[in-house]
């Protein structure tokens, strides 16, 4: 029971943050938000439940990955649109004010996203021993963490306002943090991984469209150039690039936000003192776009250290035999069929190659590379229901290890002979040195 | 009758046993121009500094411009000065490497944020629109002064006191000093309280108040000759 508390810290810390937020935000009774926020979380528990009860593990954290993927691009979008207005004079605010603090967008507004917190929140209940009584913790701790929040909501100044904009984004970050210590949630990881993926795909195409095959005509001090593209630096700076941007823009439009004008008022003095008093409103009002690029950078950091514990096994050291074939029994020392990631080392000369060998969700085996074709080989671990690459820290589910592209390990043709696996030697060597040679030349600068 | 800007009752001000003010009951209505005169040590500076919000009374009540100032806290407090008051000095407290038109900017700046056109407009008011740029080094006793009544009513105060404005002034300067606030204050409809150790200066108050040890001894109401 505490193990599972503990492991829910991030979670209920930054529902404690989103309830604070949603009470400063809107201007609607507090009791509203309560209602709306506490049951909504409880929903989102249930929902949880329900998911990983009736499908897939993978569909279910689908299911919540988009809800969390699609509140961020509405974050971009939102964020682009911002910017776009903020030198507008706001003379329609009123009307949107009236819409935005009716109580009753003011509740769902708040139980939506009390329900994906809550989602969030129990997918780090692990399935198996999951009774009612699991459920119970998160919830109770929830809406204790709700009142605590109310408690210190009426004690923070008046004039340290939310407006809906920096609200926002601190709510989107608040979520995203919460979801980012959990892999199969996290969206930086692959953000990066995309788009390093996506300038790898591109500066292939590139290449082969204008007819450069490999670096036939190419410097290799172009080759320098080159491989920054395809280096870990690019996955990792677009990503935060495209994480950090919306916030950045929102802090922008609240900061560029044209002030009232005082023009018509007489008095100098009256005058100073109204304008310095918007300024100071949207100086207080730029804190929490500051907070939430805080918790943006707490999100992204976390997301580089998965909370799952993974299995790293050592490879095993295997050798070929006259005809040049690896055979690795099924039983025996080690059992190929238990659902581990078994890795092995196969040594010939100078030259060597690393693989691993699992059983999939359908029943078969599979020989993988250690390696894809994107990352630098550092290999990949087993964490549950999938493998982590270590690289790029993607998770690929069982289900797609041993088809071939993207992040997913080099699938290696091979034999199941009887009461073991036949690889051949030379195959895996040569396999392994084409994947490897591919993504170490680009990413160490080229030779 | 006007109302009230100024009401005390009983107030006093100690320092450790030096009683500088004798319980003081004082009704100044708004728009009135007082003087206040009486011997080096008669409490004077005291009752200003109180009235202005820049010390706190040792008891007594003190109800300035609808505020109490006992009750304020010390934001409160500023915060009056700030937008209630405005001061003027025998020294006239001028930044020295400041131009008088910085000089004016730097009380907008604490009291808001800085105007230059309007704190230009300030000067030229008070007749040194050729003189913005100069520092206070660089300008005479009288003109100093001047720079400090545009400064004082930048903000636009409702209550103007002045310890000994014209002090360190010759007699041409002084005239011309008093002249000006006279003008300003027709326009402005603010409160003056003067203190003065000159007859003459006292006259151009509506009422003169005596203070001698702390008490107010003595009050002259003026009949001016020059107003009919
Ligand atoms: N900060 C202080 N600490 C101790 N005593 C003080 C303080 N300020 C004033 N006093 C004393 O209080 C009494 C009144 O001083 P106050 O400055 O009000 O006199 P004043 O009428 O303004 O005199 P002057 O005409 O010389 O300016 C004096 O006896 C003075 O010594
Ligand atoms: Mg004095």
């Amino acid at each position: 029971m505490i193990a599972i508390v503990y492991k829910l810290i991030p979670h209920l810390l930054s529902w404690f943050c989103i309830v604070l937020v949603l009470l400063r935000c809107f201007s609607v009774r507090r009791s509203v938000i309560m209602i709306a926020g506490i049951s909504g979380f409880i929903c989102g528990v249930a929902d949880s439940a329900v998911l990983f009860r009736f499908f897939s593990a993978s569909t279910s954290y689908a299911v919540i990955k988009s809800a969390l993927g699609a509140s961020f691009f509405l974050f971009w979008t939102i964020a682009v649109v911002a910017v776009y207005r903020s030198g507008e004079r706001s003379t329609t605010v009123s009307s949107r004010a009236r819409w935005f603090d009716s109580s009753f967008s003011a509740g769902v507004i708040s139980a939506f996203i009390a329900i994906v917190s809550g989602a969030i929140c129990a997918c780090r209940i692990p399935v198996v021993d999951s009774g009612a009584l699991t459920y119970a913790v998160p919830v109770l701790a929830a809406i204790s963490l709700a009142y605590a929040s109310l408690c210190i909501e009426k004690r923070i100044s008046v004039s340290f306002k939310a407006a809906p904009l920096g609200a926002f984004a601190a709510v989107v970050a608040l979520l995203l943090f919460s979801s980012s210590s959990l892999p199969r949630l996290d969206l930086f990881s692959p953000l990066s991984m995309k788009v390093m993926k996506g300038v790898h795909d591109f500066v292939h195409q590139f290449m082969e469209s204008i007819l450069i095959p490999d670096h036939l005509f190419v410097k290799p001090i172009v080759w320098k150039y080159i491989g920054l593209l395809f280096g870990k630096e690019v996955g990792f700076w677009g990503g935060i690039i495209i994480w950090f941007t919306p916030v950045l823009l929102i802090a922008l439009a609240i900061g560029s936000a044209r002030l009232p004008s005082v023009a018509h008022i007489r008095q100098g003095a009256q005058r100073r003192k109204l304008l310095a008093a918007a300024i100071r409103e949207q100086r207080l009002q730029l804190v929490i776009p500051f907070f939430s690029i805080v918790i943006f950078a707490g999100a992204a950091y976390q997301s580089s250290f998965p909370s799952v514990e993974y299995w790293d096994p050592t490879p095993v050291a295997v050798t070929a035999n006259q005809a040049g074939e690896i055979f690795i029994p099924k039983t025996g020392e080690i059992n190929l069929e238990d659902g581990k990631l078994h890795k092995y080392l196969f040594k010939q000369g100078t030259r060597e190659a690393r693989f691993f060998i699992l059983l999939g969700p359908d029943g078969q085996l599979t020989v993988d590379l250690d390696a894809c074709a994107i990352c630098k080989p550092d290999g990949y671990g087993q964490a549950d229901g999938a493998v982590l690459c270590y690289y790029c820290k993607t998770l690929i589910p069982l289900e797609t290890v041993g088809k071939p592209g993207g992040c997913n390990p080099v699938p290696i043709s091979f034999i199941e002979k009887g009461d073991g696996v036949a690889i051949d030697g030379i195959t895996l060597i040569n396999s392994w040195v084409s994947t490897v040679q591919a993504t170490t030349r680009v990413t160490e600068g080229g030779k | 009758m006007a109302a009230s800007i100024i009401e005390t009752t009983g107030l006093t001000r100690s320092y450790g046993d030096i009683c500088a003010l004798k319980p003081l009951d004082l009704l100044v209505p708004e728009g009135e121009w007082l003087s206040v005169m009486g011997h080096s040590g008669s409490g004077k500076s005291t009752f200003m500094n109180l009235v202005g919000g820049l010390d706190r009374p040792t008891s007594g009540s003190l109800q300035v411009g609808g505020e109490n100032l006992l009750a304020l806290s010390e934001d409160g407090l500023a915060r009056f000065r700030r937008e209630f008051v405005g001061i003027i000095f025998q020294q006239h407290h001028l930044v020295p490497y400041l131009t008088a038109v910085e000089n004016v900017m730097m009380a907008q700046y604490f009291h808001s944020v800085p105007d230059e056109a309007e704190a230009r407009f300030a000067l030229e008011r008070v007749g040194l629109g050729h003189r913005l740029k100069n520092r206070p080094g660089e300008l005479s006793g009288g003109e100093q002064q001047r720079v400090c009544i545009a400064r004082a009513i930048i903000n636009s105060p409702k209550l103007l006191l002045g310890d000994e404005p014209t002090g360190n002034l010759d007699h041409k300067s002084t005239i011309m000093v008093m002249e000006l606030l006279k003008e300003l204050r027709a326009e402005e409809n603010f409160t003056v309280i003067m203190v003065t150790h000159n007859q003459e200066v006292a006259a151009w108050g509506d009422r003169t108040i005596y203070l001698d040890d702390g008490i107010l001894v003595r009050e002259e109401r003026l009949v001016k000759t020059d107003e009919g």
